[in-house]
Formats: C-alpha cells, sequence, structure tokens
C-alpha cells in the first residue's frame, strides 16, 4: 500500500513556487532551531574575553586549543565510551526482557495478563526520583555500585513499559495466519518467537532500541550517584563536572559541551531512518 | 497459546479409540499442553517481571509507605508515623498550589504552541523536497542532546548581560521565567511530537487529498476536514504525551533555573527534589511523589475514558480477536 | 490497532521523558574498609568538595605525603563538584553509610548524621592535639559537647568592596552603620555605579543580610534564644532593614538568576568592577579573581557589617563559617591519624599559601600573603561572638526555609512579617 501511495504522489506535478516557499519555511524554522547548536559551536572557538565582550558575533581571532584539547584528552573519550557501553547495555536487556515480556502479552490469554500489564503502565506515573533512594539502598545490597550493571539494570528496568507497550502491540499486528502456518510446520513457541515474530518486528525493535539508547545517552542522576570511581562517568555527568571544574573558561565549557552533542548526534544520523521508519511501517501496516 | 488447527487433527485421528481411551489421552495431553503453556508463560515473563517489581515497583512502594511518616531519611526506616500529616500541609502549602499552577500554564501553552508548532513542521516535512532527511535530523536534534547541554546553551542565550538582546534576562525575572522556561522546552521536546504527528501523517491516504483537490478543495480546506480528522487519534496522543510530560517535568527546569527566581519557574518535581534532597524532608518529598502520580493516574485514566475512548475499543476489539 | 500503535510509541516516549526528567540524588559506597590498625592495609576513602584550583592538586599532595610516610595506607581520593557532592552525601548517608572523610560545614547537618550515627565522636581520639586550632573555629563542629568534625579553614563574612569605585562615588571612608551603608548606596546610584552584587539564584548570599541584621538588632545570641520562634521583633525588623536596602534596588541588572560562582555570577560581578560591593566570606577575594580572570589587588577592601542604630549587636560579633572534615563511623582508625597530618601547620601553611582559605591550626597563618585574609583571620580570631551560617547551623529544612524565605523578601514577594511567620512554622514542625 505505501508504494501505491508512493507512486501516487510522485504522479504529482511539481510546482516550484509552493516548493520555494516550502524551503524558506523550513530553512527559517531549521535556523531557528539550530542558532543555540551554532552559537555553542562558535563560542567553543572563542576565548572567555571574547565571550562576555563579544558573546553573539564570529570568533576573532579563532581559538582552535579548546577542541584540540578535549579530542586529546583521554578522559572526554573515556565518558564516551562508558556512555555508549551503558547505552548498549541497557536497550539490550531493555528490549531483550521486554519482547519476551510483550510476547506473551500479545499472544497468550491468561488470567491476569491485563492486571499485570497495567502493573508495567502505572511504571510511566511515577517520578523516578523518588524511587533513588530505596534503589540505592538495593544496589548496594547487590554490591552493584560502581559497576556499569547498576546503572544499565535500573534503566532497562524504567524503559521496560515503554518497551513491552511498544512492543506488544507490534506482536499483535503479526496476523494470525502466520503463527498457525509456523505452528503447522512444527515450530514451537520459541522457534516461532525467535525466528518469525522478533525479524518482522525489526523496526519495532530499532525504534525502542533507539529511545533507549537516547534515554540512557541523557540519564544524568543515576550514573551520578552510583559512580564513585570517576573511570565510568558518562558524558553529562563528566560535563557537569567539567562545567564547575573550569568554570570560569566558559569557552572550554562551550567546546566541551559541542564535543558531548556530537556522539548523540552522529548516532541519530545514522539511527533516524530507521527511527522514523519504525513509526511509520508500524503505522502502515496498521 | 492457542492452536485450534492442532487440536483438530488430533482429535480426528484418535476418532477410533474407545470412548475412555480417547478421554484419558485427550486429558493427559491437555493436561501437559496446559503445563507447557504456563511454563513458556512463566519463563517469559519472569525476567521482565523480576526486573521491574525489585528496581520500580519496590522502591514506588517504600515512597509511599514513607509519605505516611515524618522522616530525614537518616538512620534506618522511618518510625514517626504522622498518618495524613504530610499530604494535609502540602494541600494547604502555597508553593505546591504555584506547582499546579504553572503545570496548567505550561500545558495551556504546550497546547496552543508547541503542539501545532510541532504539526505544522511535521505537514512541513511531509512535503517531498530535497535535502528532507537533513532537516528531519536537525528539527529532531535538540531531542537527542541532553538536558544538561541544553541547560549550557540556552543559560547563556538569556544571559542578563551578553545574552540575545531581547531575551536578556528573562531566566531572572520572576514574571518572565516560566515563559522563557517554556521557550527552552518547546525546543527541546517539540521534536518528538513531531515524530509522532510525521508516523501518523503516513496513515492519509494520499488518494484521499487527491481526491478532495480534485473536488476543487483548497489546500487549507484539504488540512481542515482530511488530513486534521485522519490525525484525530494522533494528536489525542501526543496530548496526553505532553500533558503527562509536564506533570512530571524536572531536568530541563532543574539546569536552567532550579524553580527560580522566588519559585517562579518551580514544578511539581523540583519541589519534590528539593524537599527529598536538600531539606531532608524525606517523608514529605514523597507524599509530593505520591500527589503527582495520582495526579498522572486520575489524568490517564479519565483521558483514556473519555477523549481516547474511541481509539482504546479500537484496541481492544484487537485484543479480543487474539483472544 | 494504529491508534494503540502510535498510542503505545507515545507512551513509551512519555515514559523516556519522565525517564529523562527525573533521576534522583546522589550517593555512593560509605567506602569504609574496615581493617584495624597495625601495618594491616587499609584504604581511607575521602571525599572533597575542593575540585579545583587552587586547592585540589594541595589536597592530592598532602595525601601523596602522607601514603609515602605510611606505606600501608591508601587514600582513594573523590574531588567531587559542591551540588553533586551534597547529592551523593545525601544517597549515602540516607542509606545507612557515609564516606571515611568527607567535606562538612558542621552545624545542623552535622548534628542529623550525628543523630544517626553516621559520623565519628572524635572528642577523644583529638585530644592530645586539639590545642593547635584554634578553638573558635571548633565551634559549629562541636554538638552537644562532643567533637564531631574538624575545621581546616574558618573565617567571617563581611563587605569586600572596591576603593575605586567608592572613591568615584566620593565615599572616603566604608560606612559602619545601616544608615551609613544606605547612604554609601545611593551616592554610588547616583555616580553611576551599581552598588551591590548578589546571588539570587544561589539565595544563601542574601540569607548573610538579613542574618546579620538579625545579630546586629538583636545582639549576639539571638539566634542562640530564637528557641526556634523567629517572629520576634529583632527577625521582623531585619527583614523591614533589608526591604529598606532592597527598595533602593541597589543590584546588578538580573541579579534573581544570578549564581555566586560563574563568570556572570556575583564574584565576577565585582571581580569585573561592575560592582561596587558584595556581602561575602572570607574566600571572596580569591573565587572573584578566578571568575573575572582579573585581579583587585588594592582596590580590594574589606569591612565588617555595619551596626544598626539602636540594635544590641557590635560590630564586633562576627558571623560566619568555614569547611571542614568529619569522619565516617567505619571509617579506620588511620583516617584521624591523616587528619592530624592534614591539619598539621606544615600541610595548612601549604593550603594557606594558595590564599583560598583561612587556616585553623596556629601559626599557619604566616602562609598568607594577601594582607586581608590577614584581617579577615584577625577579626574573627578576635570576635566578641560567633554565629554559624544559618543554612548550616539550623537543620537543613530550616535552613533552605531561610534561604528561600529571604530571598522572596528581597524579590519583593514576601513581606518581613511573613518572613518571619513562615521560618518559623517551619522550625517549629521540625
Amino acid at each position: 500500500m505505501s508504494q501505491v501511495m508512493r507512486a501516487a504522489h510522485a504522479g504529482r506535478r511539481p510546482r516550484p513556487l509552493r516548493t520555494m516557499l516550502v524551503y524558506l519555511l523550513v530553512i527559517v524554522l531549521g535556523l531557528t532551531i539550530v542558532l543555540p547548536v551554532i552559537y555553542g559551536v562558535l563560542g567553543g572557538f572563542k576565548n572567555t574575553a571574547q565571550l562576555s565582550t563579544n558573546g553573539l558575533g564570529l570568533p576573532h581571532p579563532w581559538v582552535v586549543s579548546n577542541y584540540s584539547g578535549i579530542i586529546k584528552s583521554g578522559t572526554f573519550w573515556r565518558a564516551v565510551g562508558s556512555s555508549t557501553v551503558i547505552a548498549v547495555g541497557t536497550a539490550l536487556i531493555a528490549v531483550a526482557v521486554g519482547a519476551c515480556a510483550a510476547f506473551v502479552f500479545a499472544r497468550f490469554a491468561f488470567r491476569g495478563r491485563e492486571f499485570l500489564a497495567m502493573l508495567f503502565a502505572i511504571g510511566l506515573m511515577f517520578p523516578p526520583a523518588v524511587a533513588i533512594l530505596p534503589l540505592f539502598v538495593l544496589l548496594r545490597t547487590f554490591d552493584l555500585l560502581d559497576n556499569p550493571l547498576g546503572v544499565v539494570l535500573p534503566q532497562a528496568a524504567f524503559f521496560l513499559p515503554v518497551t513491552i507497550i511498544i512492543l506488544r502491540s507490534f506482536f499483535r499486528q503479526i496476523p494470525r495466519e502466520v503463527e498457525e502456518a509456523a505452528t503447522m510446520d512444527g515450530c514451537s513457541t520459541f522457534r516461532f518467537f525467535w525466528s518469525i515474530l522478533l525479524p518482522m518486528a525489526r523496526p519495532a525493535l530499532a525504534t525502542v532500541s533507539v529511545l533507549a539508547i537516547v534515554t540512557s545517552w541523557n540519564n544524568f542522576f543515576l550514573p551520578l550517584v552510583v559512580f564513585n570511581n570517576s573511570d565510568w562517568w558518562t558524558i553529562p555527568v563528566a560535563l557537569q563536572q567539567f562545567k564547575t571544574e573550569y568554570s570560569t573558561d566558559y569557552a572550554r565549557v562551550l567546546a566541551y559541551t559541542v564535543m558531548a552533542m556530537v556522539p548523540a548526534l552522529a548516532f541519530y544520523a545514522v539511527a533516524e531512518r530507521q527511527l522514523i521508519g519504525g513509526f511509520t511501517t508500524g503505522a502502515v501496516k496498521g | 497459546m492457542a492452536r485450534p488447527g492442532l487440536t483438530d487433527e488430533r482429535s480426528r485421528g484418535t476418532a477410533t479409540m474407545s470412548r475412555t481411551e480417547l478421554l484419558a489421552d485427550g486429558g493427559n495431553e491437555r493436561r501437559r499442553r496446559r503445563l507447557r503453556r504456563w511454563l513458556t508463560i512463566t519463563l517469559f515473563l519472569l525476567p521482565a517481571l523480576v526486573l521491574f517489581m525489585l528496581l520500580v515497583l519496590a522502591p514506588i512502594v517504600i515512597a509511599g509507605y514513607a509519605s505516611f511518616f515524618k522522616w530525614n531519611g537518616l538512620g534506618g526506616p522511618p518510625t514517626d508515623y504522622v498518618g495524613l500529616d504530610n499530604f494535609r500541609t502540602l494541600l494547604s502549602d502555597e508553593v505546591f498550589h504555584q506547582d499546579l499552577w504553572h503545570a496548567v500554564v505550561l500545558v495551556g501553552l504546550s497546547l496552543v504552541v508547541q503542539l501545532p508548532l510541532a504539526l505544522g513542521i511535521a505537514l512541513l516535512l511531509n512535503q517531498r523536497f530535497r535535502g528532507r532527511a537533513v532537516f528531519r535530523v536537525v528539527f529532531f536534534a535538540p531531542y537527542v542532546l541532553s538536558e544538561v547541554i541544553a541547560g549550557v546553551l540556552f543559560t547563556i542565550l538569556f544571559d542578563p548581560e551578553t545574552g540575545v538582546k531581547f531575551a536578556q534576562g528573562w531566566l531572572a525575572d520572576p514574571n518572565t521565567v516560566l515563559y522563557a522556561l517554556f521557550i527552552v522546552l518547546t525546543w527541546k521536546y517539540f521534536g518528538f511530537h513531531m515524530i509522532i504527528y510525521l508516523a501518523g501523517r503516513q496513515n492519509v491516504p494520499q488518494e484521499l487529498l487527491d481526491a478532495a483537490a480534485t473536488d476543487g478543495a483548497t489546500g487549507w480546506q484539504q488540512f481542515r476536514h482530511v488530513t486534521l480528522p485522519l490525525l484525530g487519534p494522533t494528536i489525542r496522543i501526543s496530548v496526553f504525551l505532553s500533558i503527562i510530560g509536564v506533570i512530571q517535568l524536572f531536568d530541563m527546569v532543574w539546569v536552567l533555573t532550579t524553580g527560580g527566581p522566588v519559585h517562579g519557574s518551580e514544578t511539581l518535581a523540583v519541589t519534590m527534589f528539593n524537599f527529598g534532597f536538600k531539606r531532608f524532608q524525606v517523608g514529605y518529598a514523597s507524599a509530593i511523589s505520591m500527589s503527582m502520580f495520582v495526579i498522572s493516574l486520575v489524568f490517564a485514566l479519565i483521558y483514556q475514558r473519555f477523549v481516547m475512548r474511541r481509539d482504546v475499543q479500537g484496541a481492544i476489539t484487537v485484543m479480543g480477536n487474539q483472544g | 490497532m494504529l491508534s494503540l500503535t502510535r498510542r503505545s510509541v507515545a507512551l513509551g516516549a512519555a515514559a523516556m521523558l519522565a525517564l529523562a526528567g527525573c533521576g534522583g540524588g546522589g550517593g555512593d559506597k560509605g567506602g569504609s574498609s574496615g581493617g584495624g590498625g597495625g601495618a594491616k592495609k587499609v584504604t581511607i576513602e575521602w571525599w572533597h568538595i575542593q575540585n579545583t584550583v587552587p586547592l585540589r592538586p594541595v589536597w592530592d599532595q598532602i595525601a601523596k605525603q602522607y601514603m609515602a610516610q605510611h606505606p600501608n595506607v591508601t587514600i582513594k581520593i573523590q574531588p567531587i563538584e559542591n551540588e553533586a557532592f551534597k547529592a551523593k552525601l545525601t544517597t549515602t548517608t540516607q542509606s545507612g553509610k557515609a564516606p571515611d572523610l568527607f567535606q562538612t560545614w558542621g552545624g545542623g547537618v552535622l548534628k542529623q548524621q550525628a543523630d544517626a550515627g553516621l559520623v565519628k565522636d572524635l572528642t577523644q581520639d583529638v585530644q592530645p592535639w586539639i590545642g593547635n586550632l584554634q578553638q573558635i573555629a571548633l565551634k559549629p563542629y562541636t554538638i552537644d559537647g562532643k567533637l564531631y568534625g574538624l575545621p581546616f579553614d574558618n573565617g567571617m563574612v563581611g563587605f569586600w568592596y572596591n576603593k575605586k569605585l567608592f572613591k568615584q562615588a566620593g565615599i572616603d571612608t566604608p560606612p559602619t552603620t545601616w544608615t551609613g551603608l544606605l547612604d554609601d548606596v545611593k551616592k554610588l546610584k547616583s555616580a553611576g555605579v551599581t552598588p551591590i552584587a548578589v546571588a539570587g539564584k544561589a539565595k544563601w548570599p542574601e540569607m548573610y543580610y538579613w542574618s546579620y541584621l538579625a545579630l546586629r538588632i538583636g545582639g549576639a545570641n539571638v539566634f542562640a534564644n530564637a528557641n526556634n520562634d523567629f517572629s520576634g521583633p529583632a527577625f521582623v525588623q531585619a527583614g523591614q532593614k533589608l526591604k529598606e536596602l532592597a527598595d533602593l534596588q541597589p543590584f546588578q541588572k538580573g541579579y534573581l538568576g544570578a549564581d555566586y560562582d560563574t563568570p556572570n555570577g556575583q564574584a565576577a560581578t565585582v571581580g569585573l568592577s561592575k560592582a561596587a560591593m558584595e556581602l561575602m566570606g572570607q574566600w571572596a577575594p580569591s573565587v572573584e579573581e578566578a571568575q573575572s580572570n582579573k585581579k583587585l589587588g588594592d582596590d580590594l577592601g574589606f569591612f565588617p557589617f555595619p551596626t544598626v542604630e539602636g540594635g544590641k549587636g557590635q560590630i564586633t560579633d562576627a558571623f560566619g563559617g568555614g569547611n571542614g572534615f568529619a569522619v565516617g563511623k567505619d571509617a579506620p582508625p588511620q583516617t584521624i591519624d591523616f587528619l592530624k597530618y592534614f591539619l598539621s601547620v606544615q600541610s595548612q601553611q601549604m593550603a594557606a599559601a594558595t590564599g583560598a582559605i583561612l587556616p585553623t591550626a596556629k601559626g599557619a597563618e604566616t602562609a598568607l600573603k594577601d594582607p586581608r585574609a590577614l584581617e579577615v583571620l584577625k577579626t574573627v580570631s578576635g570576635a566578641s561572638a560567633f554565629q554559624l551560617y544559618l543554612d548550616q547551623a539550623y537543620a537543613p529544612a530550616v535552613g533552605q526555609e531561610v534561604n528561600d524565605q529571604v530571598s522572596a523578601l528581597v524579590a519583593g514577594k514576601a513581606s518581613p512579617q511573613q518572613v518571619a511567620e513562615a521560618i518559623t512554622k517551619t522550625a517549629k514542625s521540625q
């Protein structure tokens, strides 16, 4: 159906005036959105004196040392590394565990199903900040402090409701006939789940993973609380530390801020197709 | 998992057996199958349940329990039971009233400004033009950036001395801070709604729009009478999320203003954080978070019951089919 | 089904928002590493908030020297930024642990920690050498006659002013009375100079004004005798006097959103000569310099908070505090030995030489290079009375309420009467 749509779309006559207007709007709006980021990027090329006297203009002269210093610093890359490990870990666990649960919620009828599903949904209504104290005691009991799992597991747990809700509805959309055919072929429940359902739900899995990674990437308080050892500091925590450590050197802080954006933006630029694809595939399928 | 086809085959196959044999065999088979079914359900559900109960539900329950105590959080479990006192204090607290008012204002502004903006941009990005993918990245970029980063950028932009000329000091004035905060929130989160709309827009069949165009409908009429109604469910979800998001709002406020000046931009979650982590009134802070929970829950239930009813009904039918 | 799909996606994202939204506090392994005395290997977990130059490298060096002399001791240093430290420590202590050695300001917070049995009573252990420290500096760390922490820095709050800007407005000598101060503020304003820089976002710098006014009006024991009742005339009048000042609009542009130690904060404003004075503690010159990258040098002067006409307080009654370390309840005994080394005259001289602290070890003040620092040290040592910062002296709930209320008063959002009542209400509920 989507192909039909596309064909119909493509068949329309191009209207130059309209296209111009679209470009104009998109560019103006886009610039407004990017302005703060551009300001940050340029600010990173200034020194503090320039920032206070010439906050909004172009750098003069261009100071490259702020950026090059950060690129050369091991601590920055270590933060990128641990952010990556933690984000990927969170996504893996949340999606693996969540997909299993969503599968059962979607394809099995059993007593208490809706109650359990509701229980997970309740997790969305609660401010996680309050959970942090009991959570902390728990993590210490299991000796998970200063351990990436101490951040990964709670993050995955808090992301479970989302994962389950999204995947459940995707799993539901797989037509019954597919399941019946598989069963006829002697497919076990697990095989059906693993080699038929999961591959079919790939866009949904990608969507959830991207969301989980972004969430984990930006999380500040949990890693702050869990990691004593600065080796495991994630980017937001490292940025906050950097901010106070070099509070006098705002240009350098801006440069660090800009550098901290790069991995997230790069990741998003790559995952964007998946993400929108995931959203839209789901929609078109329904 | 029901396997009707399989069951039929089997029973037909055993048709020649005696009646008693048939019953016994079918019973065993059924019992074995039921056992396997429950085993599958349990195995698939267990990891999620353990993780969720231990790391999400247990802390929530503890917080609920703590909300009935006067407790500074130090020195072991709470002992000073005060019944509903924390909630009574909360209801008469002016800051709490202000927080609620701020939530109302932010929700109102979001509905009137942020969501229409997101919808407009989504429709714009749905047009075919060269470089569309790039713009999608650009518009979604703020959502991907962490709040700490956004905080650094906007603190400088709103700086009373060196900031952008017309916006200087907006964060420093109790009368403008909420609106300045709203600008940042719009910047940070509109991309999320945009994506939802973008997905929803895929649902509006082009044939319908083409047909409308053939009938002589103007662009606006097409939008008003075709696109908008078909986007109904999407918009209702977006509104829902926007409101729940405002009720729980914390990070962006915290890094930008910490709720000030003079509580001018304080939200429920910020008040809760202040009491829990600055004033060590953990019992009271728990009461605030319970109230946030209740507000969210009640809102969600009402909204589902009255606004999203039709959308949810569709879902239930699907569920019923699934059996 | 469609809608459900999207709803789910959306819901999921909502959860994300919520997740991203909140987070929580902080805290950490209260790394006691057990281990008794002797040559057994022990680790001391040390959390401090001097995470920047100039003090951070000094602390590192002191720890290194100590470890060289005591090969069986490992000191794990964890420098943390102030706000992050508070969040981390809160979580840790609320879960029943404490680091072996950690930053404290004494007063109400330390009392709560002591009441909860989280910190060690040091009274006996430090008996042999406690005489090496200035006695007045120990007061904030003494709770019910027991010593729960030791200060490495102690000082007082007063006005730091820009002599050049004062001259420019025709002021030759700094004011000694409140009326004099108000007059000078008017003179500065009419000379086109911003009279005062204050950090309205941080709030605690505003609290200094109200506290000092109450001390000057009600006398040195006004807080000690308050008994959780802040509705008395001294407190209400303090609010009225502060309102008189605020009504002159003496503060820098956008002060309500200003922090203390950021590039455009209170300290930087004074450091860049954009405001003529600030009411601040002993660290003011070093922060002004650090945040503005400018040296005011001899242009910077210090004068004590003026007296209020008809008030019971004296100009020599000091208000202030400092920085210290408390020892976690499970800390190895070597922690106290390290603290002794840390507070020795040599170590304290190293720290004092940076100009960032006023040392508490007797004899270490010789390392102070700045004559104004010495002046503050002398003033505080010879003070007729000493009151700790209110947000440290009281339980955190009361301290924060004072900060909140005074901040509202300065912003014109609360009356002196309301401020006094609100603080009383919170204090009584504790």
